[in-house]
Formats: C-alpha cells, structure tokens, sequence
C-alpha cells in the first residue's frame, strides 16, 4: 500500500515562524531554517513552508530563505508556498531547492499562470491552497488577502480536476491552531472526492488524524502549531497513528550515551 | 527580520532576537501571553502537574525522581523548593561551572544545596577547551557566554540520559516570558530545537569546528546534546514549572530571600538585584555584547517584565533603562586575564559586533548610539517631566561577598 504522508508545516510572517490561530492572531517561533532542520531530523514525510505575508504585500516568494533551507541539505521533500506571483517564480523556487509549490493567489485571479506552470514542472509538483470553511451545507472559499469567503468556485474545480494539480491543501483556517478542531466535514463534502487532499488546521488528535487517514482521498495530514510543544513530536503522532498508513517513526543516533551500557 | 515598531504597552521591540509579534492594538505578544497570569486558574493548574509528576516517583528509593538544573542565583531556590517542598519530589541537582563564578554565588549554590539537602552533581569541563570555545564563539558571532549557555542547557539533558532520571524540571520558558512564544496553555517543554534556535544562537557544538580554527572534536564534545534514540530509550523530557505556577521572579527572590537567605548585589547595568549574582561577566561583558547586537541589553528585559506585573510605569522602565544600559563595565580586566587577551583586542573584537542599526563610529573609536531606548516615543515626555527612578529591588550583599573580585573556578563552600 502507498504510504500516507504526514506534513510538518512551518507558517512565516515577516520573517519569523510563527504559530497562527484562525489566520488573526499570532506568537513568534523562530527561525524558520531551526524549525525546518529539526523536522527534517525528526522524519517528517514532507515539510511544508508558507509564507503567509508575500502574497499580501505583492512582494515575491522568499527566495533568501529558500537558499537558507536549500543550504540545510535536507533529506525530506520540501513545498514551499508563498508570493508565487508567475511562471517564473515557481520556476525558481523549484530551482533553489523546492520539490513543489502550493498556489493560492493565482487560483483566484491568474489560472493561465498555474496552467504554465503545471506544464513546465509537472503536475506532481502543483498543490492548490484552499482555505476552507462549513457555512450550513455551503464549503466556502476564503480569499486570504482581502477576507472575504464565497462558495469556490467552478472554473477553480475544473482546473483542478483536469489534472493540473496534484493535490488540494484544505486548510480549515477558522481552526487552525485550535486543539482537537478540524472540521472532518471540509473533506466529506469536498466537491471533488476524487482529488487527493492534504488535510490542515486544528489536527492535533490522533483518533482525528487516523480517522482522516481512513479516507481514500485524503492522501497526507499537516500538523503546524502542535509540533512545537513538545521534543520528538513528529515520531509521537507516527506512533500514535497505529495503523499502517505512515511510514514507522525513526529516532536519530550518531554519538549514544548509552552505546556502552 | 522587521522593521523596528514598538509594543505600546512595555519597551520591547519587533526586533527582538527571539521574535516579537504586534496584534491589531499594537500590543507584543510577551504583553498579551503575560495577561494569562491574572486569567488562568492556578490552582488548577498546580493539581495539573501534580498529576504530570506523579508516574515520576520512585516507589523504592533506587533512583533520583527528577534532575533538576541549578546555579547560585536566577530562579534555582524557588524552583528546588517548589519540587522538593511542595511538590514532595527527590531531585538530583546538576550544576554547570561557567568559570566566571562570584564569590556571592559560589555561597548561594553551597547555601542552597545545605538548606535544601539535595544530592548535586557538578560539571567542569577543561579550561584549556572552555577558553578555546570562548574564544572562538567571541571571534565567531561575538558571545562570551556561548558555553555557559550550551552546558547548562545540555549537562542536564546528558544526566537525565546517564543517570537514567527521564524527568528534568526548569523553571520559566524564557520565550513564553519574554516575547509570549507559547501560551501557557500550550504546555511547552524542553526541546532541541529551541535550545539551538534561542539559546545557541544557531550554533550546536558541531558547528563550531572548522578548518580554520583551532578547536577539534575534543574540545567540544562535552557539549553535544544527547541522540534522539537516547533520549527516547530514556523517556527523558524537560517540563517548564512556569506553566503551572504564576511565575513572578521578583516575589519569588524576595521570599527566598526571606526563607532561606538567598542574598543579592547591586549592578550597574541593571536595578534588578537577583538575577545572574553568580557570575561576573553576564551582567558586564555579555550585556555589553547584547546591546551591541541587538539595541538594548538587560535592564530593558527587567524593565519590560516589571511593566507586565505593574509595578513600574512605562515612563519609570524607561528612566531606569537609560540610567542603567552605557553603565561602564566593572569586570573587563579579569576576563582579558582569564581568556589572555588585551582590553584593546577585545574592544576591537567586541566592535565588530556593533549592529550598524543601531550604532554608528562618528570618530575612529567613537560610537553614537540609536538603540531602543533612543527611539521610544515616550522620549519627549520623559525629558519634559523627568521620572523618579523607583528603588523595588533589595540588595543585601555584593557579588564579591567581602572577598577579591576574581574568579572562583572550583568553590565547594561559603563563609
């Protein structure tokens, strides 16, 4: 069986890593590099990096921290999202050492752009962001730069279901942060149940994780926030998740104490 | 990493080498973690890690129930009274040797151990590689203080893995006090990664070694934090005090003060008596190096703390920050001794680490000033209407306890 994925997820804002709550309110981390080495050594699946003040301030991707984190020599897939404006940004945020790119802003308002894209990298290199939240039976679509939520939109789906993108991020914003919080609804009324989907926002609980991981679309869970808490989170929640979905937890040795013992 | 804008209700910056975040009110994020102090159900709380330690417990008095870190001054009494005392635990105390200690607080450490009749272990590395790192993290990103930092957060961590005690116990979080990292809420605990990220500046042992330096694997392997594999065979984990108590260090002192005669100094860069009594160099050289670096040193962390708790305004903070920040070193001449080094080499070292936002050479060995406490907005009104420096703190003893100013490397008692 292919493995399922669990994605470390490190949000920036200007400059920082920060933990985010409900895409308002933030605490500093650090540095984004310290967070990201860590995860690589802890055996995240896939880390993903997203800058969430880019696209806001029309200012680019982050091309000196992908440097940073191309210099980290890392062993784990790395996505990068964040200010991708055009072609050529994407483009380069590949070729300074991202595996792939998560889109938002150009779904809204520049399709041609992901299209190219999806064309000069491969679709296996294409995520979609979609920040989403249950209003009634209604999934709505939160346009992250100006706030302002609508039902998605079609022409969004169809470039999604033509195989352009590889995966959809479903990011439950209004409980990102919040323990224990993921709206499972987000995925069971996605409108596209074939598309593999990456599910984030409010999962800290293992029986939550695991029941997503039960559903054939949904290919990877993220985890942000809750990785910080504690020493060796990403093995916890791997061991944690019983079933055979992840690949196994692994705990690094180089110079043991106990090696003598 | 930002721009400079100040949080409207103590004097911290969004520069702040930990991270700062301003909300919607311009309010910091150390502001708004601090205001849980008056929300959270303590009680609750203490019952909480009353119910965290108890799996903790040795039943058969084979073993130490937890390691606890110490030193002769910040939190160590109040922390080693709340787990031996309150908490009804039997700690192994563990004790880095910075080598800068003072005679105040060699006596705190030997007055803390026989007041609370604890086991304690020491860890001396070599002098000969002590003041080789010394020098090299000096040269490197201009910390004297690098190897204090690094053992004292990874000798504990290496006990608990020896010594097969998986539970080690700190006091505060300093990025939850300081900047508001964690929510208490969040029940952080110790990790590697923030002790590279904060408490290393970026820097584990392994990165110091480099062809073009002299320190090898020898020196620096002492300071090594132990392997994922180790610790996890061990369980070993570090819980923060500070997410089940109201943390308020000054009112902790002063009841330590009272109970078990924790004494305390003056100092000049600072008006804060209790914290860092037991070594010369880390309200001097390394202060010095901080508002180098960064804009602003100590007394500004002191003055930030006691704005949150209200017993200062802003305007006194700030009054007292800059009585306190350009107060003249004391303690230069024995650490140019210790590490061999000339006053001139290590002023020229030490320049070199002047952040140009916040520093400017109008003359060859001259320097201008424009750190934090230059640019408050508050400026104009401390100028117009000058603020009484308020006296909250209580100093009863000095740092060099009636003794020489000089270094004890090796002190085991008091008189």
């Amino acid at each position: 069986m292919l493995k399922k994925r669990l994605v470390g997820i490190v949000t920036i804002r200007n400059g920082w890593a920060v933990q985010s709550f409900g895409y308002r309110r933030y605490l500093p981390l650090g540095k984004a590099e310290w967070l990201v080495e860590n995860l690589d050594r802890w055996g995240a699946d896939e880390i993903l990096v997203q800058v969430i003040d880019r696209s806001i301030a029309s200012s680019g991707p982050d091309f000196d921290l992908l440097e940073r984190l191309g210099n980290l020599g890392l062993e784990t897939p790395l996505i990068y999202a964040g200010g991708i404006r055009s072609v050529s940004d994407g483009v380069k945020a590949i070729q300074l050492g991202a595996d792939r790119i998560v889109v938002d802003s150009l779904l809204h308002g520049n399709q041609e752009s992901v299209k190219e894209l999806s064309i000069q990298l491969g679709a296996q290199a294409m995520i979609a962001s979609m920040p989403l939240a249950c209003e009634g039976d209604t999934i709505m679509w939160l346009n992250y730069r100006n706030g302002i939520s609508t039902p998605v939109m079609s022409n969004s789906l169809d470039l999604i279901e033509s195989g352009m993108i590889s995966e959809v991020l479903v990011t439950d914003w209004l409980h990102e942060g919040k323990p224990g919080c993921f709206d499972q609804n987000l995925i069971s009324k996605f409108p596209l149940q074939e598309v593999p989907l990456i599910a984030f926002g409010g999962l800290s609980v293992p029986e939550h994780m695991s029941a997503l991981l039960y559903r054939n679309n949904v290919v990877a869970i993220g985890v942000g926030n809750f990785l910080s808490y504690n020493e060796h989170s990403i093995q916890k929640y791997k061991e944690a998740l019983t079933d055979d979905f992840l690949r196994l937890s692994n705990y690094e040795s180089n110079y043991s104490l106990l090696a003598d013992v | 990493m930002s721009d400079l804008q100040f949080c409207k209700r103590c004097l911290y910056a969004t520069t702040h080498p930990l991270g700062l975040v301003l909300d919607d009110e311009g309010v910091c994020s150390g502001c708004r973690i601090h205001e849980e102090k008056n929300s959270l159900d303590w009680d609750k709380r203490w019952a909480m890690l009353e119910g965290l330690v108890k799996p903790y417990r040795n039943q058969e008095v084979k073993n130490y129930d937890c390691i606890v870190p110490v030193t002769g001054s910040q939190d160590s009494y109040f922390i080693v009274h709340l787990v031996k005392e309150r908490l009804g635990l039997n700690p192994l105390l563990v004790t880095y040797n910075k080598y800068f200690n003072t005679p105040l607080g060699i006596r705190n450490l030997a007055n803390l151990r026989i007041r609370f009749n604890c086991d304690i272990v020491y860890q001396n590395i070599n002098p000969v590689s002590v003041k080789k790192i010394t020098g090299t993290t000096l040269r490197r990103f201009g910390s004297v203080y690098w190897p204090i930092l690094a053992g004292h957060t990874v000798f504990p961590v290496q006990t608990a893995v020896r010594y097969k005690v998986p539970l080690i116990i700190w006091g505060a979080h300093q990025g939850l006090e300081q900047v508001g990292m964690f929510s208490h809420e969040h029940e952080v605990e110790m990790t590697r990664r923030y002790r590279k990220d904060h408490d290393l500046m970026g820097h584990e042992a392994d990165d110091l070694i480099s062809i073009f330096d002299t320190l090898k694997e020898d020196d620096i392997w002492q300071y090594r934090y132990p392997d994922d594999r180790d610790l996890n065979t061990v369980g070993v984990r570090g819980i923060y005090l500070g997410n089940y108590v109201r943390w308020d260090s000054k009112a902790q002192h002063e009841q330590m003060m009272r109970e078990y005669d924790y004494r305390t100094a003056f100092f000049n860069r600072t008006f804060d008596c209790y914290d860092y009594v037991d070594c010369f160099n880390y309200m001097d050289i390394h202060d010095q190096l901080k508002l180098y670096k960064h804009g602003y040193s100590k007394v500004t962390d002191h003055a930030c703390r006691e704005i949150r708790f209200g017993r200062l305004t802003r305007q006194e903070a700030l009054a007292l920050v800059r009585k306190h920040e350009q107060a003249p070193l004391k303690y230069i001449d024995q650490f140019c001794d210790w590490l061999g080094i000339t006053p001139r080499a290590l002023q020229f070292l030490m320049d070199q680490y002047r952040n140009p936002e916040f520093w400017k050479e109008t003359d060859v060995g001259t320097w201008e000033f424009n750190g934090w406490s230059s640019q408050y907005e508050v400026e104009k009104i401390i100028d117009d209407n000058p603020v009484e420096h308020p006296d909250i703190f209580v100093g009863n003893d000095s740092l060099e306890h009636g003794r020489d100013a000089k270094y004890i490397t090796i002190g085991k008692g008091w008189s």
